[in-house]
């Protein structure tokens, strides 16, 4: 029998009660045991950013990471982004600007240029092409998502100011 | 130009909200009650004779269900690409389930179906397999030259497949040259690298019939192949389309392992079984096959071609599959169609070695011409101080001639001339400085490559398939459903075939909705691949809604009073040609069309104002009408560190003739994507073997690099020329693959503008600039 190991996880907001075998990691337990199939599975060895998720805000691949790590600390994932079925801005952005092309890179793009906009919510067109270096994409080439995270970066911008 | 409301206007794909908040529609993610997971046994060896399998310790390990070895499976040779029928006279049939010889490291011999997928991988490791190892060739060269070790009984000398074609006397036509020249250019093994990995789901029913989920560019050829090599009628084979796919590029153009192992662990188990491979598995699945070209070029002073001869000696790996296809697509339209000449031969084998089997990659061997043909245009031009853009004015088909491809077309739009002229002046072309002139360590240099010729389809090509067919229905609250089993694999085609549907009825894109299809109940479509979709599956799903759009006016016409001849659709609303007096919505119609002929009223029953009742929907299957050509030109610059050899490209135009540009969003998108491949493919991807085992050594991402965000230059322009393709979808023809056959070739060219020095072997690494400029 395999030792199965209690754990408590809280994603997007709701805490999940789980026993897992130990060694398994948290892209696992995302999609295979909370069903959350958003964070997607490529390479499996943090080298495509695909599996990204915030850990207390900062990325993470989370087919590195052990799942009982992220115990204690606020993961949020691709179907945490939006609110109330009201898409975030970056995900607004992806979508107005053929950001998205297959899409399985895009979870992990934005949930990366979601944590380079907390901290910096006005980065450089460098600081953006730093901020997903390591994510991999296949079909864009890229200039679609820096130049929607660049004006999701402004749209959040103007709604701050109206605020 | 006709006014249009839908077509031409940077709608947002119909899947995009859904991608970005997770993307449930991917294949990776179906799951069935009582599941298992497949795991395949591969080969350490590249060439090697199964002499004993041992599977009893594997098969009594608890949640082990069943275990395949060749002996078990079907010994049915069948080639295993999509677009061709099996029993097509020009493929090589040399593919097996599971066979009891190897040919290359990574091979499949076994696989095991167990309730977790941590029971099969342990299971695997439980299988004795007594090998015979036997001697392996890895280079073509040496594969080809006599005593090299025989990888086919069928293939002498290891050539899988031998052609030659031309017209014209090609040594006459050297005599009629001024000067002659001979250059040898090599391009190297690259990876798609499709970010979701290649997976399949296969249920059976107690009868034997198979329901299969895959992460297929063709739902049709996934099941004949399927079929094919299971010895089943395809009746018994029914796959599913899946709403997308998570990248293709023509890599999951074929019938894998896991699909039929995964169908006969189904069978024997009784269970759904799933395999998902590994990204190690997916690097070792599918490649673009490295060819030598050897180019011997005839002109006259002034830059006329006389004669062309090209031998292209092309690596097909293990097994023939694509490598027999690829190599006469390379011949055609990466070398003898391209331009003007009235002397041109072609020669070109495809050759068998113990590596991995080559497959399908956007360009089908285009872009391995387009490196030869155009860096050598360059170093013709640079030789005799002719200007590269004239040159290839000079020689370039043009407008309204006849389709070199096939005498039945003419070029009827093919706006060469003016892509290359626009592009140059929006580039500042006049402004290139002359070859390795510029000073300091880091040097730039702008180049130019294009791609004359190209296709939308494959209408005239032998053997394979060119038809299309589509559902539209309309719905009660004036929608409609296109049902169509066109795969979506990123490049916008659901995007692209609602547009075209929403423009042919008068209504708005996002009132068109992709609907569930499978082989059951779509009419057949050739697979997503060759530049074709918006072409010919666009022709498809245009006849479809326009008869979608006839029965919905014959309805209205009832209501109307008038003839439907008179009645157009505006806005979602049917009213008479030009006037706003009376407008009634889709909707409406639609649902007096399907609503019961009687209603009961106060005063008694009442006829319905429709007649005649049903559905509004409209149908189509059919092929093309022709394969109009796109025409391509790209402008890149380059900074050159002469001190560690590495290359920029700081910003690159795009030049295209696509006809109209039905979504421009999605068009420049394809444009951006091509570069970042076609990028790749000239400066740093190289899918690497070990030349004495033949096992992989850059089976991750972390050894095949791909570009990243930082790597991109600056800008990438794309400057559509648009024509009005008469025989395309409200003109449209086609795009997605010269977008990545052009990078390399004027990447190179802006190289050698740079540092005065030519590198004729891809990738174009720091190590080859420095050598090339002495310092190593």
């Amino acid at each position: 029998m395999k030792q199965l190991l209690p754990i408590s996880l809280n994603v997007n907001g709701d805490s999940y009660d789980i026993a897992i075998p130990p060694w398994r990691t948290l892209l696992e337990v995302l999609r295979e045991n909370l069903g959350l199939t958003g964070t997607k599975k490529s390479c499996l060895e943090g080298q495509c950013g695909a599996c990204t998720v915030l850990l207390d805000g900062k990325p993470v691949n989370s087919c590195l990471l052990l799942a009982v790590e992220a115990q204690g600390k606020e993961i949020t994932t691709i179907e945490g982004l939006a609110r109330d079925g009201v898409l975030h801005p970056l995900q607004k952005a992806f979508v107005e600007h053929g950001a998205i092309q297959c899409g399985f890179c895009s979870p992990g793009m934005a949930l990366a240029a979601k944590a380079l906009l907390d901290r910096n919510p006005n980065p450089s067109e460098d600081e953006v092409r730093h901020a997903i270096v390591g994510h991999l994409c296949r079909c864009t080439g890229y200039f679609q998502i820096i130049e929607a995270i660049r004006d999701a970066a402004a749209e959040m911008a103007r709604k701050d100011v109206q605020a | 130009m006709s006014e249009l409301s839908v077509v031409g206007q940077r709608v947002r794909s119909p899947d995009a909200y859904d991608k970005v908040t997770g993307g449930k529609g991917f294949p990776v993610n179906v799951r069935l009650p009582g599941m298992l997971h497949g795991k395949l046994l591969r080969s350490p060896y590249a060439h090697a004779r199964i002499v004993r399998i041992d599977t009893a310790k594997a098969e009594k390990l608890p949640g082990v269900k069943a275990v395949l070895t060749p002996s078990a499976v079907p010994q049915i040779k069948y080639h295993s690409v999509f677009f061709a029928p099996n029993l097509d006279p020009g493929m090589v049939r040399d593919m097996l389930i599971l066979s009891d010889t190897v040919r290359f490291a990574g091979e499949p011999v076994a696989a095991v179906a167990a309730t977790e997928l941590e029971i099969a991988e342990e299971a695997l490791e439980l299988i004795d397999v007594e090998y015979d190892v036997l001697p392996a060739v890895f280079d073509p060269g040496e594969a080809m030259r006599p005593g090299a070790p025989q990888i086919w009984e069928h293939a002498p000398n290891n050539v899988a497949v031998n052609l030659s074609f031309g017209f014209g006397d090609v040594e006459q036509g050297f005599k009629q040259a001024d000067y002659v020249f001979e250059n040898t250019y090599q391009t190297q093994r690259v990876h798609t690298c499709y970010m979701e990995p290649r997976v399949c789901v296969v249920d059976s029913d107690r009868q034997g019939d198979l329901t299969v989920w895959s992460s297929t560019q063709h739902i049709f050829g996934l099941q004949e192949k399927l079929a094919f090599a299971l010895g089943l009628p395809i009746s018994k084979v029914r796959v599913v389309k899946p709403r997308y796919i998570g990248g293709g590029f023509g890599g999951k153009l074929d019938l894998g392992y896991i699909e039929p192992v995964c169908a006969l662990l189904s069978l024997k188990s009784g269970r759904p079984v799933r395999i998902e491979q590994t990204r190690y598995e997916d690097f070792i699945t599918t490649a673009r096959h490295p060819v030598k070209v050897q180019l011997r070029t005839g002109v006259k002073k002034d830059g006329t071609f006389t004669a062309r001869y090209a031998k292209s000696i092309l690596e097909t790996g293990a097994h023939a599959t694509h490598g027999a296809v690829v190599l006469p697509v390379h011949g055609l339209m990466g070398f003898l169609l391209t331009y003007r000449c009235p002397d041109v031969k072609w020669e070109g084998c495809a050759v068998y070695t113990n590596n991995m089997i080559g497959g399908g990659f956007r360009g089908y061997g285009g872009p391995q011409g387009a490196f030869a043909v155009e860096s050598q245009i360059d170093e013709i031009c640079e030789e005799l101080k002719l200007d590269p853009i004239a040159f290839r004015l000079k020689n370039a088909h043009r407008e309204a001639d006849p389709h070199p491809f096939n005498p039945n077309f003419t070029l009827s739009t093919y706006r060469l001339d003016e892509c290359l002229k626009r592009g140059a002046q929006e580039f500042e072309w006049s402004k290139r400085q002359s070859a390795g002139s510029g000073s300091g360590t880091k040097k730039r240099g702008i180049g130019f490559a294009c791609q004359p010729l190209w296709v939308s389809g494959c209408v005239g090509f032998p053997g394979i398939y060119e038809h299309s067919g589509a559902i539209v229905k309309l719905n009660v609250d004036g929608t409609a459903d296109l049902s169509i089993a066109t795969v979506d694999m990123g490049c916008g085609q659901n995007a692209v075939l609602s547009q075209i549907v929403a423009e042919e009825l008068g209504v708005s894109a996002d009132a068109v909705r992709i609907a569930y299809a499978d082989t059951q109940t779509v009419p057949f479509d050739a697979p997503t691949h060759a530049s074709r979709v918006t072409y010919s599956a666009g022709n498809a799903v245009k006849v479809a809604a326009g008869s979608a759009r006839k029965r919905l006016l014959e309805v209205a016409s009832q209501l109307f009073g008038a003839s439907p001849d008179d009645l157009e659709v505006v806005n979602g609303r049917v009213r008479l040609k030009g006037s706003r007096a009376k407008e009634i919505p889709i909707a409406e119609v639609v649902e007096l069309a399907g609503a019961p002929a009687l209603t009961l009223g106060l005063e008694g029953n009442q006829r319905t104002p429709i007649a005649d009742k049903g559905t509004i929907l409209g149908t189509s299957s059919l092929a093309p009408a022709s394969n109009p050509s796109p025409a391509t030109a790209e402008f890149v610059e380059v900074e050159v560190d002469t001190e560690t050899g590495e290359v920029r490209p700081l910003r690159a135009l795009f030049a295209h003739d696509i006809g109209r540009v039905i979504s421009p969003l999605g068009a420049e998108g394809q444009v951006e994507g091509g570069f970042q491949q076609g990028m790749g493919f000239a400066l740093m991807e190289n899918l690497v073997f070990d030349s004495e085992t033949g096992s992989c050594l850059a089976g991750d991402f972390l050894n095949y690099k791909i570009p990243t965000a930082i790597e991109m230059p600056g800008e990438i322009k794309s400057l559509f020329i648009e024509s009005n393709e008469p025989s395309g979808p409200f003109g449209a023809k086609a795009l997605a693959e010269p977008c990545l056959i052009v990078p390399a070739p004027a990447i190179a060219n802006a190289i050698y503008n740079a540092i005065g020095v030519r590198v004729r072997e891809l990738p174009i690494t720091p190590e080859k600039i420095l050598a090339a400029l002495g310092k190593l």
